[in-house]
């Protein structure tokens, strides 16, 4: 072998990955940064409804994970996170609207590995290397529903950041029901608290708080029926704007979806509600359960919002008046 | 209508706005009636003011604008025909129709008062319909965004929880999404296309930051 060829081979090994390309590898590495990086950046959200271009100001220190996220199409609402809560503000309104999230902090925040019984109800596949104009190489991989009770991603990640630059949102048969895409993307490990600071005028706004009231051992309600792979994760009590006592609030999840489940006390002279209503990602099915306004919301196709909330019973309700219980793999 | 987008607008006409932002006020504007006026009238003063003050010329632009959009026949839609919804979506992909073709005469304007031929065809074709693709069965694997995303078919009736409701409701959800898709859920929260949030504190919380 000359020396050109084998120069020319030793530069392949070294520019080859350094680990196999498995899509599985790749959300880990994948979840790591998105746990630990601290970044300021640009993206766009599309969708049927509406595209929406927004800026992302993500900071991980002590611990600590602090997000703001700003609308740069309209109005410039904001979402401010720190850790368990979320404030946000509607400069349109004259409103922001705090609201703290109950149960282990822990909880969702990372991304599940999808073996075991994961792998029961998503697919994850590697898909291969694609380069994209903004960012270069990037790794693709897929995450594909088994069934039609939750949606699918196709992600693709930065081979180098390991952050996902690019995600789509999809139906079980694939078709895109949201892109979400980076347009600028700049790493910062210095970022100030200043860059937390929403640009409207605090002093300007109403505020409503939205606040856990306590954590039930034993909820008051449960769901007779779930989709293959769910399981309750929390159930409290909370308080919600425009609703006169604090509702049950309980939180179904596959491991990667997730699934809340609002209980209700009817208000006084206010008609019962029915039905679906839907933004963007997140849908909402509400019904009449026993007496009380059962309201479903999130990211999941609408039936599966359907089967939870039409098959929620009081706790105290007999066996007799479990609905069927279809495809219930607790 | 804020200064932010009243600015963007002034850019778009002069061709200032980047590429990126352009391609989102469109689909701002096919789906916002007073962001439309705004635009008219913008262009027409524009068109004045490069007519050296001709405003029957001017005029002459903007009826041109309105006879092209009355003629311009229906096209089809980029959007997957949900039962019952078809209605709804014929109308909507009429006025990105309309949209698009006042968008290119809007721009035909510019082309009146900057007499540079070769940039107003370059302006006017970038404004052209594009054509009806079917939606894929599988996820693409390029980098073009798809000619159409898809809406979950609703379970029922869409008209169970007032708009306002479900915001809040999206609010206290928020917190538990996956996190794969909490970026979505949040963005759904801050888009201006939600209309107002319920603003009654519940009994007992506090009004205070």
């Amino acid at each position: 072998m000359s020396a050109r060829p084998a120069i020319a081979f030793a530069l392949g090994l070294a520019a080859a990955p350094a680990f196999a390309e498995s899509g599985q590898e790749w959300l880990t590495r994948m979840g790591a940064a998105l746990n630990n990086a601290s970044y300021v950046g640009e993206f766009v959200s599309e969708s049927a409804e509406r595209t929406e271009r927004l800026a992302i100001t993500h900071r991980v220190r002590d611990g600590v994970v602090s997000e703001r996220l700003v609308s740069l199409s309209g109005h410039g609402r904001e979402l401010v996170r720190e850790n368990d809560e979320v404030v946000v503000y509607l400069p349109d309104q004259k409103l922001a609207i705090i609201e703290r999230r109950s149960g282990r902090s822990d909880l969702m925040g990372a991304l599940p590995q999808f073996e075991g019984r994961m792998a029961s109800w998503y697919k994850v596949d590697w898909v291969g290397r694609e380069t994209l104009d903004d960012f270069g190489p990037t790794a693709v991989v897929a995450v594909r529903p088994l069934d039609g009770y939750r949606f699918g991603y196709r992600l693709w990640i930065d081979v180098d950041s390991h952050m996902p630059v690019r995600s789509d949102l999809a139906d079980g048969s694939g078709r895109v029901i949201e892109r979400l895409r980076f347009t600028k993307l700049r790493f910062d490990d210095n970022i100030p608290d200043s860059a937390f600071e929403p640009a409207v005028d605090r002093r300007k706004l109403r505020w409503v708080r939205q606040s856990p009231q306590s954590e039930e051992e034993t909820p008051a309600w449960r769901a007779a029926q779930v989709p293959p792979g769910f399981r309750l994760s929390v159930s409290g009590m909370q308080a919600l704007a425009g609703s006169g006592a604090p509702v049950n609030h309980l939180v179904y999840s596959d491991g990667l979806a997730t699934v809340s489940v609002f209980i209700q006390t009817p208000e006084p002279g206010k008609a019962p509600m029915q039905g679906t209503t839907r933004s963007g990602v997140a849908s909402a099915f509400t019904t009449v359960v026993d007496g009380h306004q059962v309201t479903a919301v999130g990211e999941v196709p609408p039936r599966t919002l359907k089967f939870i909330a039409s098959g929620l019973r009081p706790a105290a309700a007999p066996e007799g008046a479990t609905p069927a219980a279809a495809s219930n793999r607790h | 209508m804020t200064d932010r987008i009243k600015e963007q607008l002034s850019a778009f006409l002069d061709g200032e706005l980047p590429d990126p932002e352009s391609a989102l006020l469109v689909k701002r504007l096919e789906r916002d009636d007073d962001l439309r006026g705004a635009l008219s009238r913008y262009s027409l003063i524009g068109a004045v003011l490069r007519s050296d003050g001709d405003v029957p010329a001017a005029r002459q632009v903007a009826a041109r604008v309105s006879a092209a959009i009355a003629q311009e026949p229906f096209r089809g839609v980029a959007f997957v025909r949900m039962p019952g919804r078809d209605t709804l979506l014929r109308a909507a992909a009429g006025l990105a129709v309309a949209a698009s073709v006042a968008f290119g005469a809007v721009l035909l304007v510019q082309q009146v008062g900057t007499q540079d031929p070769a940039g107003a065809e370059a302006m006017v074709a970038k404004a052209e319909v594009p054509p009806v693709q079917p939606v894929a069965d599988e996820l693409d694997t390029t980098d073009a965004p798809p000619e159409a995303y898809v809406t979950p078919p609703a379970t029922d009736s869409p008209s169970g929880i007032p708009p306002a409701e479900f915001a809040n409701y999206l609010v206290a959800h928020y917190g538990y999404a996956s996190p794969l898709a909490r970026r979505s859920v949040g963005a759904g929260i801050i888009s201006d296309d939600d209309p107002s949030f319920v603003d009654t504190a519940p009994p007992g919380e506090s009004n205070d930051p």
